[in-house]
C-alpha cells in the first residue's frame, strides 16, 4: 500500500506542555518487567523507553505482551518484577489513579466514552468546572472545545450527544479528554480497528500535533503499512520479550512480520488461482433503507469484494441479504431461484451464512463455551436425536480444520484470542454447510499470524465451491483475497473493478473522483 | 485452617458447591439452636413447604438464565388459586378446579408474554403490571374475601403423601424438577436459552427464534405457578386472595442463591433446588428457635445479598464450562480447573 499523505507536523502550540527541565531522560522508560500469569509468561524481562515527542509503535502477534505491559502501565495488573520510570524518577503504578496522575492516558479498543452524555460533558467528566455545586456550564464549555480545537476537532458541536458521532469523532473525543488530563504520554491501542482511510488520515494528523507539542504517542496496531507511515521507532513484541527496536528508516513489511513470528512469511494472500462457477447469488437492483438499487451477483468458488468507505453501505448490503433488515424493492435469487429472504431464518436456508464486524456484540456469546459457540446456529436447525453427540464430533472437527487453539471443546470464549474467536464465528458458519458466505471485516482485531491463516481459509472455502461475498476496509486486504471488487459510496454500487486493481482505482470511486489518474 | 481455605478457593467455579456449603451451614447452626429441627418429620416439613418456591422456581430459573425476570408470580398464584376455589366452591369437579388454576396460570404468562415480546416493554415493568392486574383480579374474583366451602377432597393433594411418606407436593416438585433438569440440559431449546441470556444479538443472528423463546419461556413460568397453586390452594384448603405476597422475592432468592446471575446467561437447576431449600430451612428454623416472625423477612434480604457475594466471589476466574461428556472417544474433557 502506498504511503498515506501525511500533513507536516502542526507547528501550534495550543496546549503544549512546559519545556522539560531535564532534556536527557526518557518520559517513561520500564526495565526488566516480568509478569506470569497461570501457564503463561506473558511478560520476559522487558525494557523500553518512551521519548518526549515521538510515536512509538509497538507491534507483536496477540499474546506477544504488548497488551499486558499496556495493563501494567495503566496499573490495571502488578508486575511480579521490574522498575517503571517517569523522566528518571522511579515510580509506582498501582492502581489506575497513579497512572493518571503521571500523565499517562490510555485510549484502548473498547471505547470508554458515556454515549449519553454530551461531548463536554465527557470531557470534563470528574472534574467539571463548578460554582458551588452547580455545574458551569460555559466554563466546562470553553475548556472542552479548546482541546477539541487542538487537535483539529474544533467543528464537533460540543453538545453533541457522543454515542451519536461517528467512532472517529468519539475517539477525538477521548483523545481529548486525555489532553485535558495533562496527559504526557497516550497509548493508543488498535485505535484504527474501526475507522476507514479518511479518518486513519485525522487521527495520523493528530497524532503529530500531539508529539509536535512534546508529548508522546505509543501507537499499537496490527496494520502494517500504518506503522511504517506513522511511526518514528519501531518495536516487535513476541512471546513475551522483545525482539527489536528499530527507528523507521526503510524498515520493511517483510522485516516486521519476520521480527513478529520468526518465520519468513512470503506472501500472506494464497494466489487467486480459483476456477468460477455457476452464479450461486444474485441480487437484482435491492433496495433497503440504507442502500438504493444495488445489483451483484457472486459464482461459486469466487470472491466477492465490496469496498468503500465506512457508512457507504457495504455492511448494509450483507444485511439485505441475510434478512436482517427488509428489502424494499428488487428481488434475490439464490441458484437461480428467487428467494423471499425476509428473515434470519429464511437466509439461513437458504444457504447463507453471515459473520459480524462486530464480533463483541453480535458475534461470540462469551460467556458460554466453544462447542455452544459453534454449534448454534447448526443446533437451531432441530438436529434430532442423538444431538450432542453429533455437536461434540462436529466442534472437534471443526477446532481441528481451523486450528482454532483452544485447550478444550469446553474452554469459554470470552479467553481465545481475538483470531480464534473469529475463527470460532466462521466455524460456526461452517457447521451449517452454507452455500454462500458473507463476511464483514474478518480480520479485524486480530493478529498477522492469524489474519494469513484466516486469508488462506477463505480461499479454501471459496475452493470447496462457496461463494463468498466479503466487505473489509482494508484494502491491502480486499485487493489480495478478491476475485472481483464492487465499490460502493453513499448507499450506491458505484463501480466494479477486476481483483488486480489498483488501490488507488478503489479509492477513487469509493471518494467519487472522477478519474483515478491524476492521484498522487 | 488453611486446607479449609485451599477447599474453599478449589470451589471457585462451582456455584452449585458454594450453595451447597450454605446450607450445610445454616443446618448445622439450627440443629443447635433446637433440637426439634433435625428430625424426619421436620425434615419432610420443609421440603413440603418448598414445594411451591421449587416448582415455579425451575421455570423462573429459564426465564432469568435468558435474562429476563418474571416479578408476577406472587400475584398470579393468588389468583390461579382463588379461580380454582371458587370453582370447586360452586360445585366443579376437582379436575376441572385444577384444570382452571393451569389455564390461569398459562393465560398470565402468555400475557407476560405479549408485553414483553410484542409490545417490547422491559420485563420488570412487564411483569410489575401483570403483578397488579393478577392480584386485582383475585380480589374481585373473591369479592375480597376468603373463600370456604370447598369439597372434601380438595385438601387431599397439598396434605396427603405418596406411599404415606413422600408428600404429593415433593413428588409434584421432583417431577418438576427433572423436567426442567432435561430441559434445560440435554435440549436444543436449553442450549438456546443459554446463548440468548449470554448474548441475545448474536443468538438471533445465528439463527435462533428469540422471540417465540421468550413466548415459551413466559407461558412456562405461568404455567408452572398454576401447578404451584394447586398444591398451595389445596394445603391451604382455602381460596384466598391474600396469600402469595412476596412469593416472588422468595423464588428470585432462591434462583438467585443457586447461581443464576442477574446478568444472564449462566444458571442452574440443581442450584435453585438447593437455594429453595435454603429459604426453607431458613424460615422453618428461625420459627422453631422462637425468633419473631418478622426476624425473617430480614434474614431473607441478607441471604438475598450474601448470595449474589458468593457468586461474585466464585465466579471470578471460570475458564471452563465442564458439560456431561456425550461419547467415550474423546480425549478428557477435564479441563476444568480454573
Amino acid at each position: 500500500m502506498g504511503e498515506r499523505a501525511v500533513p507536516e507536523p502542526v507547528t501550534s502550540t495550543s496546549g503544549s506542555l512546559d519545556a522539560p527541565a531535564n532534556g536527557s531522560e526518557p518520559l517513561l522508560s520500564v526495565a526488566g518487567i516480568s509478569k506470569r500469569f497461570p501457564g503463561v509468561q506473558a511478560l520476559d524481562d522487558i525494557s523500553t523507553s518512551v521519548e518526549r515527542g515521538e510515536v512509538h509503535c509497538w507491534i507483536g502477534e496477540n499474546g506477544a505482551g504488548k497488551s499486558t505491559l499496556i495493563k501494567v502501565l495503566a496499573g490495571l495488573v502488578a508486575p511480579d518484577a521490574g522498575t517503571i520510570s517517569v523522566e528518571g524518577q522511579p515510580v509506582s503504578i498501582r492502581t489506575p489513579h497513579d497512572s493518571l496522575q503521571l500523565g499517562l492516558a490510555f485510549i484502548l479498543q473498547e471505547l470508554t466514552v458515556v454515549g449519553s452524555l454530551s461531548v463536554v460533558e465527557n470531557i470534563v467528566l470528574g472534574r467539571e468546572s463548578r460554582r458551588g455545586p452547580f455545574f458551569d456550564r460555559a466554563a466546562s464549555r470553553t475548556r472542552a472545545a479548546k482541546f477539541m480545537e487542538s487537535i483539529g476537532f474544533g467543528h464537533v458541536n460540543p453538545l453533541a450527544r457522543v454515542g451519536d458521532l461517528s467512532k472517529s469523532e468519539q475517539q477525538a473525543v477521548m483523545i481529548a479528554r486525555a489532553l485535558s488530563l495533562n496527559a504526557r504520554a497516550i497509548f493508543m491501542d488498535e485505535a484504527t480497528a474501526a475507522l476507514d482511510d479518511a479518518e486513519v488520515v485525522r487521527l495520523f494528523a493528530v497524532i503529530r500535533r500531539l508529539t509536535a507539542s512534546g508529548r508522546a504517542v505509543v501507537f499499537v496496531s496490527h496494520r502494517l503499512e500504518e506503522i511504517t507511515a506513522i511511526a518514528d521507532r519501531v518495536t516487535v513484541f513476541k512471546d513475551g520479550r522483545i525482539a527489536a527496536s528499530v527507528h523507521n528508516h526503510g524498515v520493511s513489511h517483510g522485516d516486521l512480520i519476520r521480527w513478529m513470528v520468526g518465520r519468513e512469511i512470503s506472501a500472506a494472500f494464497p494466489p487467486k488461482t480459483r476456477e468460477a462457477g455457476e452464479i450461486a447469488l444474485e441480487a437484482r437492483s435491492i433496495s433497503t433503507r440504507r442502500i438504493t438499487k444495488v445489483s451483484l451477483h457472486a459464482r461459486r468458488g469466487e470472491i466477492v469484494g465490496l469496498g468503500g468507505l465506512v457508512g457507504s453501505g457495504r455492511s448494509e448490503v450483507l444485511r439485505a441479504l441475510y434478512g436482517m433488515d427488509p428489502i424494499r424493492e428488487g428481488e434475490v435469487l439464490v441458484n437461480g431461484a428467487p428467494a423471499k429472504l425476509t428473515s434470519i431464518r429464511r437466509a439461513l436456508d437458504s444457504g447463507l451464512a453471515f459473520v459480524s464486524e462486530d464480533r463483541r456484540s453480535e458475534g461470540i456469546i462469551s460467556k458460554r463455551s466453544v462447542e455452544e459457540n459453534l454449534t448454534i446456529a447448526w443446533a437451531a436447525r432441530s438436529p434430532g436425536r442423538g444431538w450432542r453427540r453429533e455437536s461434540r464430533r462436529i466442534t472437534l472437527r471443526l477446532i481441528e480444520e481451523l486450528q482454532i487453539r483452544t485447550r478444550g471443546p469446553g474452554q469459554l470464549v470470552a479467553t481465545l484470542s481475538g483470531g480464534n474467536q473469529q475463527k470460532t464465528l466462521v466455524g460456526r458458519c461452517l457447521a451449517m454447510e452454507p452455500g454462500i458466505l458473507l463476511l464483514d471485516e474478518p480480520t479485524r482485531g486480530v493478529d498477522v499470524g492469524a489474519k494469513t491463516e484466516i486469508y488462506h481459509l477463505i480461499d479454501q472455502l471459496a475452493r470447496r465451491g462457496m461463494a463468498v461475498i466479503l466487505v473489509t476496509s482494508e484494502l491491502t486486504e480486499l485487493l489480495g483475497l478478491a476475485d472481483r471488487i464492487l465499490v460502493m459510496r453513499e448507499g450506491c454500487l458505484v463501480g466494479s473493478l477486476p481483483g488486480d486493481a489498483r488501490e488507488i482505482d478503489v479509492l477513487a470511486l469509493a471518494m467519487g473522483h472522477q478519474d483515478g489518474e491524476g492521484a498522487a | 485452617m488453611r486446607s479449609i481455605r485451599a477447599f474453599v478457593a478449589r470451589q471457585r467455579g462451582n456455584p452449585a458447591i458454594a450453595t451447597l456449603m450454605v446450607l450445610a451451614i445454616l443446618m448445622v447452626l439450627f440443629s443447635l439452636t433446637s433440637n426439634r429441627f433435625l428430625t424426619w418429620e421436620n425434615f419432610v416439613n420443609v421440603t413440603r413447604s418448598s414445594s411451591t418456591v421449587m416448582i415455579v422456581g425451575c421455570a423462573v430459573t429459564l426465564v432469568m438464565i435468558a435474562r429476563g425476570l418474571d416479578l408476577s408470580v406472587g400475584s398470579v398464584l393468588a389468583v390461579s388459586v382463588v379461580a380454582s376455589a371458587k370453582l370447586a366452591s360452586e360445585g366443579a369437579p376437582l379436575e376441572i378446579a385444577y384444570l382452571a388454576a393451569l389455564l390461569v396460570g398459562l393465560a398470565f404468562g402468555l400475557l407476560n408474554a405479549a408485553v414483553i415480546v410484542g409490545l417490547r416493554v422491559t420485563p420488570i415493568i412487564a411483569t410489575l403490571g401483570t403483578l397488579n392486574i393478577a392480584r386485582g383480579a383475585a380480589y374481585l374474583i373473591t369479592s375480597s374475601a376468603i373463600l370456604v366451602g370447598l369439597p372434601p377432597n380438595w385438601a387431599d393433594l397439598g396434605t396427603g403423601s405418596m406411599f404415606g411418606a413422600i408428600p404429593y407436593p415433593v413428588v409434584i416438585a421432583a417431577a418438576v424438577t427433572v423436567f426442567f433438569w432435561i430441559l434445560l440440559n440435554y435440549t436444543v431449546f436449553g442450549r438456546n436459552v443459554y446463548a440468548v441470556g449470554g448474548n441475545e444479538d448474536a443468538a438471533r443472528i445465528a439463527g435462533v427464534n428469540v422471540p417465540r423463546m421468550y413466548v415459551i419461556l413466559y407461558a412456562m413460568s405461568g404455567l408452572s405457578v398454576g401447578l404451584a397453586a394447586i398444591v398451595l390452594g389445596s394445603r391451604l384448603g382455602s381460596g384466598d386472595p391474600n396469600i402469595g405476597i412476596g412469593f416472588e422475592f422468595d423464588v428470585i432468592v432462591a434462583v438467585v442463591l443457586g447461581g443464576t446471575s442477574l446478568a444472564g446467561g449462566e444458571g442452574r437447576i440443581s442450584g435453585t433446588i438447593l437455594g429453595a431449600l435454603i429459604v426453607a430451612v431458613l424460615s422453618n428454623g428461625l420459627n422453631l428457635a422462637g425468633v419473631d416472625p418478622f426476624w425473617q423477612y430480614v434474614a431473607k434480604g441478607v441471604a438475598l445479598v450474601v448470595a449474589v457475594v458468593i457468586d461474585r466471589i466464585t465466579s471470578t476466574d471460570r475458564e471452563t464450562i465442564v458439560t456431561r461428556a456425550p461419547t467415550a472417544e474423546l480425549e478428557s474433557t477435564t479441563e476444568g480447573e480454573s
